[in-house]
């Protein structure tokens, strides 16, 4: 691809991806209210209130994060200062950095190189380790806590997304997320689709803090987490990757498992449709599940995970075997 | 208005401070936010650690054995920031506050240790007044967040 194009949609890609993971957090967080009985985020303000306090909260996340960037920033003593503030910069640049290799309709970006999946899933794992490391480094029982709850589900997380990615990826034979998102879905692939993306979508929640995975942000137990120390620009910082990663999340998602969505600019209305509904599927098992203890979750992930895992792997292996015919 | 001002109007993120009261107050300020009244509307969230506040709403009067706790809180929640004092109690110590002789537990409203900026008095305050007290906090916020800007 010509690298002039490559290097202007990347500049193009961090509006577009800020954009989308703003309006993908408002509109979970919209969903949600709406689940509970209430309005959330009010999409088109009352026309008399609308001259003091802005005519629409579609932005709303947006508007937490410019908020938090205005505040003072409180370091505690008993911090280790170094790791403390640069933690929360080093989180949102692998989760930018993470975005150039994912490609979205009509702009490949960096995903045609050899091994993007593997650089791409790196990234993300290493922006996740960074909201873990910040808060072991604040000094506060609760940041302790709540990292360790992060370290354990991310770490049973993890394995069901390595493996849900690899068996697409041995399945089509590439380790490049180009390749992988571009190329037509044949029949027998459905079904890879189906066991490997349901393996994926599980690991997202734990990933995302999705409800049932939600212990590190357990408000009502351990204040606010592993976020219990930050504020101001860093808790800002965070709040930035996070909106970085639930973008990557989606993308990434709709590249592997539903081919060829973000591939051509004409796919654009669908890739916009199935975004929308994997936020949908998201907001609906926040709403519908409880809180589960750390153990339980544990447990969980390896009784529905491990044997989902093994089956999409167990899929792509006869693809490759040429049971089935890709 | 800058448009970190402007976010700030936007979205004020409240810190709940019960100091010592009967409880009736954070019933009111609790269902402010429950779906009835939905403050999440306009952006108004609940945190859960002082650090994230913006607003600082106190509830009840002030035991002598938590002065160190409020005064603690109210340092923890970064500049620029609004209390809001809801209730009669935390609005003026109510029958709880003596002078002479002074009462052996009860220190009296909160306004003896931190600055309030709005009192929403009321024994309990209906949640129509609690969310006008928070939209008068919110303006309030929004001119010291301006003199902040400034003084940089």
């Amino acid at each position: 691809m010509d690298p002039l194009f490559t290097i202007i949609s990347i500049i193009l890609i961090l509006p577009i991806s800020l954009v989308l993971g703003v309006l993908y957090s408002f509109l979970i967080r919209k969903l949600n209210a709406r689940f509970q009985w209430r309005v959330g985020p009010i999409i088109r303000m009352y026309s008399d209130l609308s001259p003091v306090i802005g005519s629409t909260r579609i932005w709303q996340p947006l508007y937490d994060i410019l908020k938090l960037m205005g505040k003072d920033t409180v370091i505690p003593g008993s911090a280790h200062k170094k790791l403390f503030v640069y933690s929360p910069y080093m989180s949102l640049i692998f989760s930018i950095l993470a975005i150039f290799f994912i490609p979205f309709p009509g702009m490949p970006l960096l995903s045609e190189i050899p091994y993007s999946l593997i650089i791409a899933s790196y990234l993300i794992i290493a922006s996740i380790m960074f909201t873990i490391l910040g808060p072991v480094a604040s000094g506060s029982p609760w940041g302790a806590i709540g990292a360790r709850r992060e370290a354990e589900l991310f770490l049973v997380a993890e394995l069901g997304f390595v493996v849900s990615l690899f068996s697409v990826a041995i399945a089509k034979n590439s380790l490049s997320i180009w390749t992988l998102a571009s190329n037509m879905e044949s029949l027998p692939a459905i079904l890879l689709t189906l066991v490997a993306g349901t393996t994926m979508f599980v690991a997202m929640l734990g990933k995302l803090h999705i409800k049932p995975f939600d212990m590190p942000e357990a408000e009502c137990e351990i204040v606010a987490g592993p976020y219990t120390e930050y504020s101001g620009k860093l808790l800002g910082t965070y709040f930035l990757s996070k909106v970085f990663i639930l973008y990557a999340m989606v993308s990434l998602f709709i590249a592997i498992f539903l081919p060829p969505f973000s591939s051509g600019f004409i796919w654009l209305p669908l890739y916009a449709v199935a975004a929308v509904l994997l936020i949908f599927l998201l907001a609906v098992v926040q709403v519908l599940n409880p809180r589960y203890l750390i153990r339980k979750a544990l447990l969980w992930y390896l009784k529905i995970v491990v044997p989902l895992a093994i089956l999409s792997l167990i899929v792509a292996f006869a693809f490759v075997l040429g049971w089935m015919v890709v | 208005m800058g448009i970190i001002n402007r976010a700030r109007i936007y979205s004020p993120w409240l810190y709940h401070m019960h100091c010592g009261g009967c409880n009736g107050c954070d019933i009111e300020t609790l269902a402010a936010l429950a779906p009835r009244f939905d403050a999440e509307r306009f952006g108004i969230q609940l945190v859960a650690s002082p650090r994230h506040a913006d607003i600082l709403v106190t509830t009840g009067c002030v035991p002598k054995q938590f002065i160190p706790m409020v005064k603690r809180v109210y340092e923890q929640v970064p500049d620029p920031k609004v209390v809001v004092a809801v209730g009669g109690c935390a609005c003026g110590g109510s029958l709880f506050y003596d002078e002479d002789p002074e009462n052996y537990a009860i220190l009296g409203s909160a306004d003896l240790l931190i600055p309030v900026d709005v009192y929403v008095p009321g024994c309990a305050p209906k949640p129509e007044q609690i969310i006008n007290g928070i939209v008068q906090g919110i303006l309030k916020l929004a001119e010291k967040g301006a003199k902040k800007d400034a003084k940089q």
